[in-house]
């Protein structure tokens, strides 16, 4: 029989230990992390905060300024809309590959039909493989990869671009994948019974069944490139990023300022067109 | 000369995964625009046949043979091309429901279009006057611009006949196919079928939840139960004890073991 189900007054230690253990990491990261709140309060602390902020007002507004703008403002999209694609070139194929239903069974039991030889073993490798390439790709931050493609292809959009390709193909190609094992096996069994090869039951069973929802993922994941392709322009990967560095460096704060407008202005137009397009489908 | 025969089998066995019998010592012999229903209780093994039937799955070992051919001797293109010659409606319709209804329909035609046609069609429907005359046969011609999903169960289990009609094969098989909808659209659709069977010289065999609509419409019936041929008959020699004992709690006495149980990713989500 099943022992008696814990009830809530029974003495169980573990709720002790784990907040006790809690409590532990808290405090030693609350030191290691250096987490400081009087420098909000002393003369000196209080000096620079005061002094950042208010050179922070007014936004620089100049034409010059603006003029010279246009161009990093530009590159950022262009960063985030050709990553996105480079992204979805990785991601789609990688996905695939890493769907057990497509890789062990086809897309429909043909093991039934084929059996299991070495032609199952090798899809077998294959699912592998494309699963640990997916985890790799994902689990370095996009920012470390900028870092190594600006040392690899050098200063500019493109190391950007790689970056987001790459970081993204990792996230697209998990997501894809979880999409594709969802798709309603049915009415594929029902066009292979037509007399269907396998091409025309992806096209016309299979396809439509991901379409709407990859689209959708995907143009959220675009969303987020436009923001990551900021941050990737402090390594020295291009666009609006790269001019928010510059200007900090220059303690031109209220260049700062402009940029981060210009900034929110780009990730809330993305959100909107991205919502917009994805109401539609 | 084609043999009379449409479907002979002898001694089919099937076995699922974890071992699960789902039929056993199976024998039939369906003959060319015979008309057949089959009845039984859930589990008994309906659906896993009319599977082996339009070569979904294969039998684990006795033989099939269709139209004289032995199944088991069919790969890659020689068994699309038998496949074509099957119809199948089943109980979900299982259309995809993103795409308009006049693709579902044309995808009747895919095993008779290369792959750059059935793309093209996509694209630019071709035999866009094929799919309309099936769906004006069915009774919804007007839909033929709509989005699958948009339509009610009754409807898109015409849209499911229309892609068979396109489809034009020898057999149609029908599994379940009024199990979602009401009663009385129920013996319209059986009505409609066998109108289209009769017209067109199809052999029809259909799975029927309903005993009525079986001893109704189709001279010959066959009970299943757990994997099992219980009986094989004329329709005026079905009695209600038969009936009765297909229907009781009881394994019959040469029982196949377990009632096979779908894996869990097929059951059907209503």
């Amino acid at each position: 029989m099943n022992s008696t189900p814990r009830t809530l007054g029974s003495r169980s230690i573990f709720p002790y230990v784990f907040g006790g253990l809690f409590l532990l990491v808290l405090a030693d990261s609350w030191r290691r992390a250096e987490v400081d709140p009087g420098i909000f309060f002393e003369a000196e602390g209080r000096e620079h905060l005061w002094r950042f902020v208010t050179g922070m007002y007014p936004p620089e507004l100049s034409w010059d300024f603006l003029e010279l703008m246009v161009r990093p403002t530009l590159e950022t999209i262009q960063i985030s809309v050709m990553g996105t694609l480079i992204a979805v070139l990785i991601g789609f194929p990688l996905g695939l590959l890493a769907t057990s239903t497509f890789s062990f069974q086809g897309i429909l039991h043909e093991s039934e039909y084929r059996g299991f030889g070495p032609r199952h073993a090798f899809k077998v490798c294959l699912y592998g493989l494309a699963r640990g390439l997916l985890s790799l790709f994902r689990c370095i931050p996009e920012f470390v990869w900028a870092f190594m493609f600006v040392r690899a292809v050098g200063l500019g959009p493109f190391p950007g671009v790689l970056a987001i390709g790459v970081a993204y193909g990792g996230m697209l190609g998990k997501v894809y994948s979880e999409i594709f094992e969802s798709v309603n096996e049915r009415p594929l069994e029902a066009i292979q019974s037509t007399g269907a090869g396998r091409l025309q039951i992806f096209f016309y069973g299979w396809f439509p069944q991901v379409l709407p929802n990859i689209t959708s993922y995907t143009l959220y994941r675009w969303e987020c490139a436009v923001r990551t392709s900021a941050i990737l322009g402090l390594v020295g990967a291009g666009g609006i990023g790269q001019q928010i560095e510059i200007s900090i460096r220059m303690f031109n704060f209220h260049e700062v300022t402009t940029l981060l407008i210009i900034l929110f202005s780009l990730v809330a137009g993305a959100d909107y067109v991205s919502a917009k397009v994805r109401s539609l489908l | 000369m084609k043999p009379a025969q449409q479907y002979h089998l002898d001694g089919v066995r099937k076995v699922f995964g974890r071992g699960q019998v789902a039929l056993e010592g199976f024998d039939l012999k369906v003959a060319r625009g015979e008309r057949v229903a089959l009845i039984g209780p859930s589990g008994a093994g309906k659906t896993t046949l009319f599977r082996m039937l339009n070569c979904t799955i294969r039998p684990t070992s006795g033989h099939l043979r269709i139209g004289g051919q032995e199944v088991a001797d069919l790969y890659g293109r020689s068994l699309r091309e038998m496949r074509r010659r099957i119809g199948t409606i089943y109980q979900q319709h299982n259309l995809v429901p993103r795409l308009r209804v006049l693709h579902n329909v044309l995808s009747g035609r895919l095993g008779s279009w290369s792959l750059l046609g059935s793309l093209a069609s996509l694209a630019r429907p071709s035999q866009l006057e094929t799919a309309h005359r099936a769906l004006t046969d069915v009774g919804i011609g007007e839909k033929l611009f709509s989005r699958t999903d948009e339509l009610s169960g009754g409807q898109q289990q015409r849209v499911a006949i229309a892609r068979v009609l396109v489809q034009d094969p020898d057999v149609i098989l029908a599994d379940e196919p009024v199990s979602s909808v009401d009663p009385s659209l129920a013996e319209t659709i059986i009505k409609l079928l066998i109108a289209i069977s009769d017209d067109t010289r199809k052999t029809l065999l259909v799975n029927l939840h309903s005993t009525d609509l079986a001893l109704s419409y189709f001279p010959r019936v066959i009970g299943m139960k757990a994997g099992v041929k219980l009986f094989d008959t004329a329709t005026s020699r079905v009695t209600p004890e038969l009936l009765q004992e297909l229907y009781s709690g009881h394994a019959p006495v040469n029982g196949a073991g377990e009632p096979y149980r779908e894996p869990e990713h097929r059951r059907t989500a209503v």
